[in-house]
């Protein structure tokens, strides 16, 4: 009995969230507007950044589009992180948390029935850009399998990169911080890795900072995803930068929520 | 009867130094509808937030059917439901959803849960609108879906934070409706309010809460009777004279039903001139005062019927005025005597 109710705690509020997500679009288009724009128009914009010298040296690809499909899946993983806590701050005002409190749920479950639904809203959120990304003319070298790698790390990495947007949530209890405050996770982030620029073209100090920026690794495991195979070594400190990251921003998580529940 | 809530002097001070509740004890029976009245800020939602496991308290001893707060919390959370002042429903969701997802959070199986969630929308006659999402509903819809809610796991203890605050008098006869039928059907209900008439209508026994403390404790009518029933002031010609007004203080003071007649030249808190007194029911009484005083030849000149109201009962126990603004006014009805 106590080993059932904690799945049937979790599945129920998993199915919560994303029913949610479904009854408001907005809450999923939001998010993915700006990776949208930029795919359709920077690619564009842009291709003649695949004619610098050593593009194709640096990058294993000739067409800008391939190489910048990766750079979008990781914008769009942060992007989307950035609004998990949204909800978690409406939940505290609505008192719906408080609902949630004085029955026997457990907060473990409440949490974690959250943490997963916003890695289901990122896994659809990186599956329409890939849909997009084949549409416009990007071909994945690993084909399904890949890809199903490639959501693999989305959802882990956006779950672990949530957990900054839900802790800023918690403290703040407001959602206008929590937007304002998370989005300097996304861009200085973003730019500051080697996700956007090959690594040999960045300025050297962004060099040395995006070789300890974790969006880096994900961003390059990703790509080599897309445009060579399996390149197991950098898959491997994808995810192990990614376990590091997130048992950051999730022990952080919990504490937050412990301490915003013991007034 | 036994107590199933236990409070002593229980304390909850906010950061950095606000004594939000101030060291109040009580006792809830089982079985019984408790009330706490008070104003907006007196504390009421911050005790039952106590109470519910929501809050940790600063200081004292409460034991919820035996359960310690912390330690037993959830049992605790077995046994209680709660609707809170916020109305806690997830307007995304139907109000259908809204309940069968609180079954969950009670482990209900799913069977079971349909069912019970079929039940509780139609107790609280919400089976039309049962499909439809809870951000459609209005004010007194969301409440009722909220108490459905609170009532999923059939708990022995009902804690609703201010039901009604808010509502048309339709909707709010509806909900203490349903409380009065939870409450015969065993259901012990802990409810707070800012309205004088509900806690009236519904509570067995009741806490005056202010700033923290309660100032007053006991059963509605033995409080009314203290707070001051209907106030009946009048005056009769030539009353300036001590024994035409003696007779008529004589005259009313025979009607049953009259209490505490006052001669008012004498000073008092509420007159100056005349004669005043107390009833509980004034306006029954006032044809009989009116005819009593005529078959003495006494003439009345003027004649003023208050009801008492929560300011009323402020200014008794507190000794100020209520603060909220959303309380009944005095119902001053006025009298004029018809010449024969
Ligand atoms: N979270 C909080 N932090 C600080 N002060 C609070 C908080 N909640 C309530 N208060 C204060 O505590 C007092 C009692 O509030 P409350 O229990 O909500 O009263 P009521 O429910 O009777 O209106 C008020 O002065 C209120 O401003
Ligand atoms: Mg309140």
């Amino acid at each position: 009995m106590m080993k059932l109710e904690f799945p049937m705690e979790i599945s129920g509020i998993f199915a919560r969230w994303v029913r949610k997500l479904v009854r408001r679009p907005t809450n999923l288009t939001f998010s993915m507007i700006q990776p949208l724009i930029w795919f359709l128009l920077f690619t564009q914009a842009f291709q003649a950044v695949a004619n610098i010298p050593f593009f194709k040296q640096y990058t294993g690809t000739d067409s800008y589009l391939t190489f910048f499909s990766a750079a979008v899946i990781v914008q769009t993983v942060l992007s989307s992180a950035l609004q998990s806590g949204l909800g978690m701050v409406d939940d505290v005002e609505s008192g719906y948390l408080d609902k949630m409190r004085v029955t026997p749920v457990r907060r473990a479950s409440i949490l974690m029935g959250k943490v997963f639904s916003d890695g289901f809203r990122i896994v659809l959120q990186v599956g329409i850009i890939i849909i997009l990304g084949y549409v416009l003319g990007v071909n994945i070298a690993t084909g399904l399998p890949g890809i199903g790698l490639i959501l693999v790390l989305a959802m882990f990495f956006g779950i672990a990169w949530s957990g900054i947007s839900t802790f800023v949530a918690l403290a703040t209890k407001n959602s206008e911080s929590t937007l304002v405050i998370s989005i300097m996770f996304v861009f200085p982030m973003l730019f500051l890795s080697t996700a956007v620029m090959p690594k040999q073209l960045l300025a050297p100090w962004v060099q040395t900072f995006a070789s300890y920026n974790p969006v880096s690794y994900v961003a390059d495991a990703v790509r080599s995803l897309i445009i060579s195979g399996y390149d197991w070594t950098l898959i491997g400190q994808a995810f192990l930068m990614i376990f590091v990251v997130g048992v950051i921003t999730l022990s952080a998580t919990t504490a937050m929520f412990r301490r915003a529940l013991a007034k | 009867m036994s107590s199933i809530i236990t409070v002593d002097n229980l304390v909850k001070i906010y950061n950095p130094d606000i004594r939000a509740v101030d060291g109040i004890s009580f006792a809830v029976d089982k079985g019984e509808i408790f009330g706490f009245l008070g104003p907006n800020g007196a504390g009421k939602s911050t005790a039952i937030k106590v109470l519910t496991t929501l809050l940790k308290k600063t200081s004292g001893d409460v034991k919820v059917k035996g359960f310690d707060l912390e330690s037993d919390a959830r049992e605790i959370r077995r046994i209680i439901g709660y609707a809170s002042q916020e109305v806690g429903v997830d307007t995304d969701l139907t109000g259908m959803e809204n309940i069968y997802l609180q079954c969950r959070f009670h482990h209900i199986p799913k069977d079971k849960a349909r069912i019970k969630a079929t039940e509780l929308v139609k107790m609280v006659g919400l089976t039309d609108a049962a499909n439809r999402r809870a951000g459609t509903y209005s004010g007194g819809m969301k409440r009722r879906l909220d108490l459905a809610t609170a009532l999923v796991s059939d708990p022995e203890i009902l804690f609703l934070d201010e039901p009604t605050t808010g509502l048309d008098p339709q909707s709010r006869r509806a909900i203490w409706d349903y409380i009065r039928e939870l409450n015969n059907k065993g259901t012990t209900i802990f409810l707070t309010t800012q309205y004088m008439e509900e806690a009236d209508q519904l509570a067995h026994r009741l806490c005056i809460i202010d700033n923290g403390k309660i100032v007053a404790e006991g059963e509605p009518a033995k409080l009314k009777a203290q707070i001051g029933a209907d106030l009946i002031k009048f005056r009769v010609i030539g009353d300036e004279d001590p024994g035409v007004l003696k007779n008529a203080i004589d005259v009313v003071s025979s009607i049953v039903g009259v209490k505490d007649v006052r001669d008012c030249s004498k000073g008092g808190a509420d007159c100056v001139e005349g004669v005043a007194l107390y009833s509980e029911n004034g306006s029954n009484l006032v044809p009989l005062i009116v005819r009593a005083l005529d078959s003495a030849h006494l003439e009345i000149v003027n004649l003023t019927l208050s009801k008492p109201s929560l300011d009323d009962v402020f200014i008794k126990f507190t000794g100020k005025q209520l603060r909220t603004e959303s309380v009944k006014m005095p119902a001053k009805v006025g009298y004029r005597t018809r010449r024969r």
